[in-house]
């Protein structure tokens, strides 16, 4: 891209850049440090003490951490994170992207398809779990009368632990493809029209322009996508909301995530040590899996090599 | 909240206007809020819907009254139960150092708070005389060395419910009604059709399906812990065959693996719209239908038995506590037992309209019950044959430690959805319960 | 595909993508859909199965008269509003300081905002909660937007659209003798304002859709948002879901409009951003 040829030419900091820089990031380094990193970095503290949520705070070393290995339970929570992640990220992402896509240039009505689609985000996420218990409930919910006629009327969708998780993981998709949808949408409306036009000059098909343009252009914004879903996932609310409001880790602990197991420990069992280095084990899960991505992708610039 | 303005560049001085403007912003709203002003107040958190006729009856003019005769300010803030119970608000106030003075407590919470030290001994503030007058069972539960740490509201006794309709649907009557489990579980598939199921137990984890479990364990004469409170017994074989059951409605179809709207409490969602034609759930069942359909046409029958075991359910309620950290511990203390527990006739009228006229469920305290009676409360039949067939057979709701709920919820939950072997998940459970038993040092659990 | 080119057409005609958008965002919205008509329903029907044999408004009155739900969506509405016009603020300053602007310790600042990607409240709800309590903030409208403004999310989102700006637009500008501070005022503001709008959007969704921390942080009535007023609804032996299913409609009817309008907004600027 042309734009890297004349940043060449310029000294490495111009005078006063710094200090304004400083300027710039300051109210909200400020904000992040004082209501993000501390609350996190005292909260990771935790998991080096006995914690009873009254106030009794005894030092533990790495008792907590020594905890973990034998705790079956946890074991199964992080194994149900895993697969959640895996079948959640992938499909949000490829659903998002076709959708985008779709919906990217005008058609009769393109405001309303994009409302649409946007639409299960705005409702909170109470309602949407009761929405879904009405729709899946077994034998008379909305869905299995409708699977009745393809011998599917007696699945229950919620009930079965082999089905829960999956079925969370849809719902999850249904109410988050809106959203990761219109952030490829402001992706999709920084790619130049010319390079498309260059491309159609050129004889490209749809599918070459795609490989060709869009896919290298929405690097930046795919990158992006990916990590905030995969954090998300892996030890955000994302694997958190849904369980606590739909199936409160059930049925058989089949949807008890990582994080909604360090939530039970913490606010129902009253361990805040124990939860605090369950969240710091995932923490550092988490910052492995980007960290490797932020490798391989040289922080998500991509072009500027 | 600003950084100190220095004599910098342009820029930012130009952040620090935005800044301020976004504070000034904010700050427009910020004139409305309350501040906490705990000078001489005492914070009470409740689960009591505000509009309800427990709220606007029973809860506000409590307070009013309280007020009236005492220095100390009594302040209400309500919670929704869903949060209150599962949620996060009560604990982070607790962690923080910024818990209520006076709140509701569950016997399933009630070791943990005792253990740490956060609930204050009402046993000062209250007379021999109402301690006598409280059912033994209802207070034992709130008591450790016999101080007694929380007051009971209510009891609250689970029994099956079922619906009129559904039976004459089935072409069933009062004979069939079922006494054993065998019956039970032939009944409820004679019930179930393709849009309704013959039987609701609670399906989602936690304390609440725990406690509606319970009894089945019990009735063979089956507990977690043996009377030592050293060794575990949960792998009995009443326990098992406990599990067993439960595991068999869903192997047979005859319950569903999910209830819905609010699970086994809710009988609107479930026993009223012919979800489920027969539910266990508790007393107040009876005081919300008569609320929500009184022309519902319902009975109620005591929980079948195993085979040699006998009749028994289980009673919860809440409990008002006082919190021994907060900043007036006395004074909680003193508006717990002024709402519940003291000698003044205003007291036990107070009671009566909690327990009899409001709600229905069971008072716990013998001069409640028989002002109650005296009134003529109990003359529904329903509520009369709580009193006198379920009542007597009902156990306290057990203050089993987490730890010990946990294994047995994690059993429970694998038999009755997971088609777990019960035998296996039993002695899994066991081994857990006898583990944690073996070092824990904190209050009686029996 | 000729989508690239329909752009330029005086009118887009209905081909078969805009057919299979309508077909999906039809099954999209049908659970939605089917809620909302929950809503217009007789108590006693709420879960009913079968298209309703008559509807009601008396579940929208109840919410409305019975319950200071208004109070409850202006308090939503003001703590929305702030969050999403201070953060936005906020977090293009610094997404733009990151993306742009060389200074000391830059690759470090952004490995922080980076990691604080993973805190997600659950798991910091108790010293969160402390911190806000040390600085006087709760039970106040302060507590409950002051700890909302910050989130990485937004810087992260506008420094990787700030990293695709040709660096032409601010070498001239530059030229013309722009400081910073004009620079950022007079180009970056306007060309952020695809990606701002759809960030004002996004913002605004889920301050109106929080739920945890101002239940955590509001204590008194006055303060209750509209999230924590719906499950307010519900009681503890169950819910009258008919309240709460139009408490619901009611609570996402400004989240609507205001992604109608933000998405018409999106398509707008498209045509100004100077990047075509």
């Amino acid at each position: 891209m042309s734009r890297t040829s004349l940043t060449r030419l310029v000294p490495r900091s111009r005078p006063g850049e710094s200090r304004a820089a400083f300027g710039f990031v300051a109210l909200d380094g400020l904000g992040l440090i004082v209501f993000v990193a501390l609350p996190a970095i005292l909260a990771l503290v935790i998991g080096l003490f006995n914690v009873d949520g009254f106030g009794k705070i005894e030092f533990a070393g790495l008792h907590n951490f020594q905890l973990m290995a034998g705790d079956k339970l946890l074991w199964k929570s992080l194994g149900i994170t895993t697969a959640f992640t895996a079948m959640f990220v992938p499909t949000a992402f490829v659903v998002s992207l076709c959708l985008a896509l779709l919906v990217r240039k005008p058609f009769p009505g393109v405001g309303l398809v994009r409302t649409a689609l946007f639409l299960p985000n705005v409702i909170s996420l109470v309602v949407i779990a009761v929405m879904w218990q009405f729709l899946l409930t077994d034998k008379v919910g909305v869905v299995p009368e409708m699977l009745g006629g393809v011998g599917l009327g007696d699945v229950s969708w919620l009930g079965d632990p082999a089905l829960a998780l999956p079925t969370l993981a849809f719902v999850c998709v249904w109410f988050l493809m809106g959203y990761q949808m219109l952030i490829f949408l402001a992706g999709l409306q920084d790619i130049p029209g010319e390079l498309y036009d260059a491309a159609t000059v050129d004889g490209a098909n749809a599918w070459q322009r795609f490989w060709g343009v869009t896919w290298p252009s929405l690097r930046p914004t795919s990158f992006f996508v990916l990590i905030t879903s995969l954090v998300n996932a892996l030890a955000g609310s994302l694997g958190f909301d849904l369980v606590m409001v739909l199936t409160k880790g059930g049925p058989a602990n089949s949807t008890s995530t990582v994080v909604f197991y360090a939530y039970q420990q913490a606010f129902l069992y009253g361990r805040f040590g124990y939860a605090a280095a369950i969240c710091g084990l995932m923490v550092a899960i988490s910052i492995v899996i980007t960290g490797a991505l932020f490798a391989l992708t040289r922080g998500g610039r991509f072009d500027e090599s | 909240m600003n950084p100190p303005p220095a004599p910098g560049s342009v820029t930012r001085r130009g952040v620090l206007r935005t800044a301020a403007w976004g504070m000034g912003a904010a700050g427009l709203g910020s004139l409305a809020s309350c501040a906490s002003g705990s000078g001489d107040d005492i914070a009470f958190w409740h689960f009591i819907v505000p509009g309800t006729p427990n709220y606007d009856k029973w809860l506000l003019p409590l307070i009013k009254d309280f007020n009236a005769r005492h220095k100390v300010k009594v302040r209400e803030r309500y919670i929704p139960f869903g949060d209150y119970a599962n949620g996060p608000t009560l604990q982070t106030a607790f962690s923080a150092g910024d818990g209520p003075d006076v709140f509701m407590l569950s016997p399933g919470d009630f070791v943990r708070y005792y253990n740490a030290n956060a609930l204050a001994d009402l046993t000062p503030h209250l007379s021999d005389a109402v301690r006598a007058d409280y059912e033994p069972a209802a207070l034992a539960s709130r008591t450790f060395n016999d101080r007694v740490y929380g007051l009971p509201m209510e009891a609250e006794p689970l029994a099956l419910f079922y619906s009129h309709k559904a039976f004459e649907a089935a072409n069933l009557s009062e004979g069939d009604l079922p006494k054993t489990w065998d019956e039970l579980l032939d009944v409820a598939q004679k019930l179930t059709g393709a849009d309704r199921f013959g039987l609701g137990l609670e399906t989602s984890p936690g304390y609440y399906q725990n406690f509606t479990w319970y009894p089945f364990m019990w009735m063979g004469g089956g507990s977690p812990i043996a009377s030592d409170q050293i060794h575990s017994t949960f792998d009995s074989k009443a326990a098992t065959a406990a599990l067993r059951l439960w595991q068999q409605t869903i192997d047979l179809g005859v319950a569903p693996t999910k209830l819905r709207g609010g699970g086994g409490t809710d009988t609107r969602s479930n026993l009223l719209t012919g979800f489920c034609a027969m539910q266990q759930t508790g007393i107040w069942a009876v005081g919300e239908m008569k609320l929500n359909a009184p022309k519902f046409e319902y009975g109620v029958l005591p929980l079948p038995t195993p085979p040699g075991g006998k009749q028994l359910t289980v009673a919860g309620g809440w409990a008002l506590a006082a919190n021994a950290k907060g900043s007036k511990p006395d004074a909680a203390a003193q508006f717990i037992t002024y709402a519940l527990g003291s000698e003044d006739p205003a007291c036990v009228k107070r009671g009566r309209l909690w327990n009899t006229v409001i709600k229905k469920n069971l008072p716990v305290r013998k001069s409640v019950r028989d002002l109650a009676r005296r009134k003529g409360d109990f003359d529904d039949p329903i509520y009369q044959q709580f009193l006198k067939d379920i009542a007597p057979t009902a156990k306290g709701e057990p203050r089993y430690p987490v730890e010990i709920y946990r294994a047995i919820s994690d059993a429970l939950q694998a038999c009755q959805l997971d088609g777990a072997n019960v035998k296996d998940a039993a002695a899994d459970a066991s081994e857990q319960i006898a583990t944690f038993l073996s070092d824990y040092k904190g209050g009686s659990i029996l | 595909m000729s989508r690239e080119t329909a752009l330029r057409k005086p009118r887009a005609k209905i081909g078969p993508g805009a057919i299979v958008a309508y077909i999906l965002a039809l099954i999209t919205v049908a659970p939605l859909l089917w809620m909302a008509l929950s809503a217009f329903r007789p108590g006693a029907e709420v879960f009913s199965a079968s298209w309703p044999k008559h509807l009601t408004l008396d579940n929208f009155t109840f919410v409305l008269t019975e319950v200071p739900f208004f109070t409850y969506l202006g308090n939503s509405a003001l703590v929305s509003v702030v969050v999403t016009v201070v953060s936005l603020f906020l977090h293009t300053m610094c997404g733009y300081a990151l993306a742009r602007m060389r200074f000391r310790g830059r690759g470090l600042f952004f490995g922080m905002v980076v990691s604080t990607l993973f805190v997600s409240l659950p798991v910091i709800l108790v010293p969160l909660f402390m911190v806000t309590r040390a600085l006087g903030m709760v039970d106040t409208y302060f507590g409950l937007i002051v700890p909302a403004l910050f989130n990485a999310f937004g810087i992260f989102l506008l420094r990787q659209f700030y990293l695709n700006i040709p660096s032409e637009l601010e070498d001239a500008a530059r030229l013309d003798g722009c400081g910073y501070l004009r620079m950022y005022w007079h180009l970056i503001l306007p060309l952020s304002r695809p990606i701002m709008s759809s960030l004002a959007v996004l913002f605004f969704l889920a301050n109106w859709n929080s739920f945890v921390w101002p239940l955590t942080v509001a204590q008194s009535e006055n303060l209750r948002v509209v999230q924590v007023g719906i499950s307010s609804l519900s009681g503890q032996y169950g819910a009258d879901y008919q309240y709460i299913l139009a408490a619901s409609v009611l609570a996402a009817i400004p989240t609507v409009i205001v992604f109608i309008f933000g998405q018409r907004r999106l398509v707008d600027s498209l045509k100004t951003t100077g990047l075509k």
